[in-house]
């Protein structure tokens, strides 16, 4: 490489024996190991990488770090994905990356014609445009024009992402100069401690800066006590690792890029700290001021950045400008790395000598400002408030201050408070157990980050219950920081685009006209104007944003505030927070011990409640799936059918107090059954809204077996748990949850008493010695079994539970015994059926948690007698109130053939009104032949015999409202 | 297996779910358990069963299948006085052995249980979530034992194959 040479021929932290290639907007180039994107393409001479958001103007590399703005890009093939910032993508070998927002290309992009109209778009202008006569109509354009890159077709193809918890005494966020102190120091204390930083090698800031420690170069030490800390039994190192959230109960979630595993390429880590210590160190500000977004106008910070870690030169000519001593260090090691410094021009009045010391020959301009850039797609000089002449130059550093990393602070919901020595804010009060260190607590030269660093770790190890010993601060040194603010220069062009955004082109000048037109909040400013918002969430520019408002209201910029950091502090990937949830464990699913069978069989699965895969139903060659339902429907009315049941929840209850607990939680009464009898039940919720239906039946003294739904099982454990544990804890009642001790396979049908005596059992299954709604345990099929007689398909049914591990045993032999019968498997959409016609009850159809027993025409089952049951009160008051209800009802479409889709709306007279209920269900009755539906239709009972009307989007569908049973409706058949 | 460790399930537990006071529990068992363990969330064990005190006045009972009708027998749970819950429920819990030096990192995958030898010791068994669902966490020797609702195992299966390949 030759001196003009973007790449400096030494220094830096890059390895020059790993040459990596890689391509950007289809040409290729080369780097080394260690780049980044961003240094790589800056190395090779690239400085316009994309478009802006809104006016397409040509974007370029504004920073080092997570904080930059404008430089996105697409990145393709394995490493698909979009708007990355190109200074946090590694290079790597055969990387591909494209440019975005721009078409055909940044240099020549069809959509800068944009700029043309740009006084036409101020912030706002969509909600003040395209109102009428509908947004609709514009907003698929407007969002394709404002788009930036898309999200990837397709999921990695090689490689998963997984999620883990951790926890740990001390969580150290960041491994800059106060982070690594705070680990050592606690780690030595005996505590365990997990240290994150963002980057791919320790330091922080160390890196980018040629500062010493222990008169050595300060990112040796960094690298010395990392590797220390990474061999202590207690602790754990993770670098390019982000702490992006703060949640409740210090519980804080990081995203770590390239896990040192095989096959991992993202992981979230979710750790409950004991204590945290926030190191994240400070961002640099960007300056105000008209043409303040083109390429070639960089942070400070990241030149340094970029000359001493990546050993790239920005530029060839350099203007500083400052309103801080830190960019004099950044002006030092420019010129020391070859670069000519045309100015520094410094907004302050007086300048130091310790900061003119550092650029010994450097004119420094006092009391100046920027007032214009020049340039097409790369600065090409600027222009000062001092003299008219324009300075040629190619890189114009900027440094507006420094604003602590404030993030994690602030979402651990710490306040903040202004501190006008460091123009900024700085952490105040802390709610959790958590210590901000270092720069991120405005301690910002690198004597006072490690002094920062060693007691906030020894907090954090006494909070955490050790006792620690820190050794002594290392030695180093740094000129001490002053700044005075500066907002944006004091006269502005009309029409000047002095960015305060450079993700969302936001103006100073949007900033204005926001507060013009009312919105005088910082959060409705950021809103109204998108100032802040992004993938970079203003890391750069907010403080700036806060300024102007502050200044233009005359208020103290405390006293404006700032607006709420929210997680993700960068963009975390979709895949690392799914983690291995993904593909077959997207969703969990649950199995009965018959699921191999169905699947054997052709079953057609999916989940059917509580997350339980279960068959749908059986088809055979040739049928249509009303086929199938219809003729597994047909078999349990007129022959025998057998289901798999095992899913129910079963409750096995146990103690002195378990009458009087069944008698609060359902509205009937139970305590009046004797041994071996069952009754079906409702229990209400506290709010007096039907909670479950099921049995429950008694086994012996102080002993019950109960059967809820499916989908609630759960719900009704937890009610139950609640209730003896916390409302009646002098009650003994014990509850164990036997779902999956017991399995069953149901047989129903007129002929299920033959199957029943085909498959050999020692039990009297004559209506006499084993009636409906009783149970009886004894041998069926060779195998210990405990019969019950319940129904919920409204024939005679023998539901025999077994063991899960028998259950396959079980099933075999019930088919091989019906086979004469001609019995069938049944699933779940011929149970469906079957229930309907009916009329029995279905959580999440008639029963949607609005309804109670009476609207369900089901008073009968709500005990005069009893002083109190769980929802009594509630219903009462309910229903004292008078007023309509929606009561259940069974529908008969006028055309028979006529089906209705579940949850289609009752409107009177079919008409775009509010609806005045909903059909719940509708089915081919194979009793009927022909549509029948139930639903919940305002004061229904009284209706029946009346007609009523569903509305559809497309049509009108009138039917008859009958009684919401349409078989057998005194139940002769089911007690057979 | 991009960790180092050995994931199998392994043969059926006989599982009895006690419930009740130690006294009334061991009155009625008399020898069949092993002593009540002191400390909650911990386990005892004798002639291979073990008792794990999984809340209040909640144990687990787990012995090898084999002894399943012997302990059937023993404890009696139909006749047992109604002070007390004694249930069967050795077909409710499917169990995974998961050892090797990096079995931490699988409980760590699947659970916010934090397993550090000094939170969770040897004699550590407890309730938690894994991979969503409730869960059994009982420490053995060389790692763990992992038992979650029978219906939820092959979605285990599923789960460790995934995270271990």
């Amino acid at each position: 490489m030759t001196d003009n040479s973007p790449r400096l021929p030494q220094g830096g932290r890059i390895d020059r024996s790993r040459v990596l290639r890689f391509t950007f907007n289809d040409r290729a180039y080369q780097g080394f190991e260690g780049d980044t994107l961003a240094s790589a393409l800056l190395a090779n001479g690239v400085h316009l990488i994309g478009r802006s958001f809104k006016y397409h103007r040509p974007r370029g590399v504004f920073s080092a770090g997570v904080e930059e703005p404008g430089a996105l890009v697409e990145l393709e093939g394995d490493d698909a994905s979009g708007n990355r910032p190109v200074t946090t993508v590694r290079l790597t070998d055969g990387l591909v990356a494209r440019s975005v927002n721009c078409w055909p290309s940044p240099k020549f992009d069809l959509g800068a014609a944009t700029q043309l109209v740009a006084r036409m778009l101020p912030a706002g202008f969509y909600y003040k445009t395209f109102m009428w006569p509908d947004w609709r109509i514009f907003e698929p354009a407007i969002r394709r024009a404002a788009g930036m890159a898309g999200a990837p077709a397709k999921p990695p193809e090689t490689g998963r992402f997984e999620t883990r918890n951790a926890h740990t005494d001390v969580l150290v966020a960041g491994a800059g100069p106060a982070g690594l102190m705070a680990a050592y120091v606690a780690a030595k204390a005996g505590a365990r401690v997990l240290l994150a930083d963002d980057r791919a090698e320790p330091g922080g800031s160390l890196l980018d800066r040629r500062l010493t420690v222990n008169g050595g170069p300060a990112g040796d030490w960094a690298a010395t006590l990392w590797a220390d800390l990474a061999e202590m039994s207690e602790v754990t190192v993770l670098r390019d690792t982000t702490v992006w959230a703060y949640r409740e109960h210090n519980l804080l979630i990081l995203n770590q890029r390239n896990p040192d595993r095989p096959g991992l390429i993202e992981r979230t880590w979710r750790v409950r700290a004991k204590q945290t210590v926030l190191a994240t160190g400070a961002t640099e500000r960007m300056m105000v001021f008209p043409g303040n977004d083109r390429p070639g106008v960089m942070l400070a910070s990241g030149v340094q950045a970029y000359l001493n870690r990546y050993a790239v030169r920005p530029g060839k000519r350099a203007v500083i400008l400052t309103n801080n001593d830190s960019a004099y260090q950044a002006a030092a090691d420019m010129g020391a790395a070859g670069i000519e410094l045309a100015a520094i021009i410094d907004t302050r009045e007086a300048v130091s000598d310790a900061c003119r010391e550092q650029v010994p020959g450097v004119e420094i301009w006092a009391g100046a400002h920027v007032v214009d850039t020049l340039g097409r797609q790369r600065l090409t000089g600027v222009v000062t408030s001092q003299i008219t002449t324009p300075i040629p130059c190619d890189l114009l550093a900027v440094s507006g201050g420094w604003s602590p990393n404030v993030h994690l602070h602030s979402q651990a919901r710490g306040t903040l408070r202004w501190d006008p020595d460091s123009v900024a804010f700085v952490p105040e009060a802390t709610v959790q157990p958590s210590h901000s260190a270092g720069a991120a607590n405005g301690q910002l030269t690198l004597p006072e980050a490690l002094a920062s660093g060693a007691a906030q770790g020894v907090a954090a190890a006494e909070a955490a219950g050790f006792t620690p010993n820190p050794p002594p601060l290392p030695a180093a040194e740094e000129a001490p920081y002053t700044v005075e603010p500066f907002w944006a220069p004091p006269k502005m062009k009309p029409g000047a685009k002095a960015f305060v955004d450079l993700q969302n082109d936001v103006t100073a000048a949007d900033i204005a006209l926001a507060l013009r037109e009312g919105y005088d909040s910082v959060e409705h400013v950021k809103r109204y104007t998108t100032g802040g918002m992004g993938l970079d969430q203003g890391k750069t520019g907010n403080v700036n944003i806060i300024g102007l408002v502050a200044h233009a209201q005359g208020r103290a910029v405390g006293d404006v505030g700032t607006t709420t950091f929210r997680s993700p502090y960068t963009p975390v990937s979709f895949g690392s927070l799914a983690g291995q949830r993904e593909g077959s464990v997207v969703l969990p699913y649950r199995h009965t011990p018959l699921t191999d069978w169905n699947h054997a069989q052709g079953a057609f699965m999916y989940e059917a409640g509580a997350r339980w895969r279960r068959p749908g139903y059986f088809p055979r060659d040739g049928e249509t799936f009303q086929e199938t339902v219809n003729r597994e429907a047909l078999a349990v009315r007129e022959g025998v059918g057998v289901y798999d049941g095992s899913p129910l929840g079963t409750f096995e209850l146990k103690g002195r107090d378990t009458d009087r607990f069944l008698d609060l939680i359902y509205t009937n009464t139970f305590s009046t059954l004797k041994d071996g009898a069952g009754r079906y039940g409702i229990m209400l919720s506290e709010d007096g809204l039907i909670l479950d239906d099921g049995v429950s039946f008694r086994l012996g003294q102080s002993r019950w077996l109960m059967s809820t739904s499916t989908g609630h099982a759960d719900a009704v454990h937890h009610h139950m748990e609640r209730l003896r544990r916390y409302d009646r804890p002098d009650w003994h009642v014990q509850v164990t949850n036997v779902t999956s001790q017991w399995a069953n396979a149901t047989v129903c049908g007129p002929k299920a008493r033959d199957v029943m005596q085909a498959l050999g059992t020692d039990l009297d299954l004559s209506r006499e010695a084993l009636p409906f709604m009783h149970l009886a345990e004894g041998m069926v099929a060779g195998l210990l079994a405990r019969v019950i007689r319940v129904s919920f398909t409204g024939e005679i049914s023998f539901e025999i539970n077994v063991r899960p591990r028998d259950l396959p045993t079980l099933w075999e032999r019930i088919l091989e015994a019906g086979a004469p019968f001609g019995i069938q498997p049944v699933g779940s959409e011929a149970n469906h059926v079957l229930r309907v016609e009916k009329g029995f009850l279905s959580l999440g159809h008639e029963v949607d948690g609005t309804v109670d027993p009476f609207d369900l025409g089901m008073g009968w089952i709500v005990s005069k007698k009893k002083p109190d049951f769980i929802g009594k009160r509630a219903m009462e008051i309910r229903r004292s109130a008078g007023g309509p209800r929606w009561e259940l009802v069974g529908l008969l479409p006028e055309d028979v053939q006529d089906s209705i889709p579940e949850g289609a709306p009752l409107t009177p007279d079919g008409a775009k009104v509010p609806s005045e209920g909903f059909v719940s269900a509708c089915v081919f009755s194979v009793v009927h032949n022909r549509w029948v539906a139930l639903g919940l239709l305002q004061d229904g009972r009284a209706r029946i015999g009346h007609g009523a009307h569903v509305r559809l989007r497309d049509r009108v569908i009138g039917v008859q409202v009958v009684a919401p049973c349409f078989h057998d409706p005194d139940g002769e058949r089911l007690r057979g | 297996m991009i960790y180092e460790v050995r994931i199998g399930r392994l043969p059926m537990s006989a599982l009895f779910s006690l419930q009740g006071a130690s006294e009334a529990i061991g009155s009625w068992a008399e020898s069949v358990l092993p002593a009540f363990p002191t400390m909650p969330n911990t386990v005892t064990e004798m002639d291979a069963r073990q008792l794990l005190w999984l809340g209040a006045e909640t144990w687990l009972l787990r012995a090898p299948i084999e002894q399943e009708e012997t302990l059937l027998a023993d404890l009696r749970p139909t006749e047992a006085s109604e002070d007390i819950s004694i249930v069967c429920v050795s077909d409710a819990l499917v169990f995974w052995r998961i050892e090797g030096d990096e079995a931490d990192q699988i409980i760590a995958i699947g659970s916010p249980l934090d397993v550090h030898p000094r939170v969770f010791p040897d004699t550590a068994a407890t309730w938690t979530e894994c991979f969503g669902q409730r869960a059994l966490v009982q420490r053995v020797r060389g790692g763990f034992d992992l038992a979650v609702d029978r219906s939820y195992a092959p979605m285990f299966d599923d789960y460790l194959a995934r995270i271990t390949a």
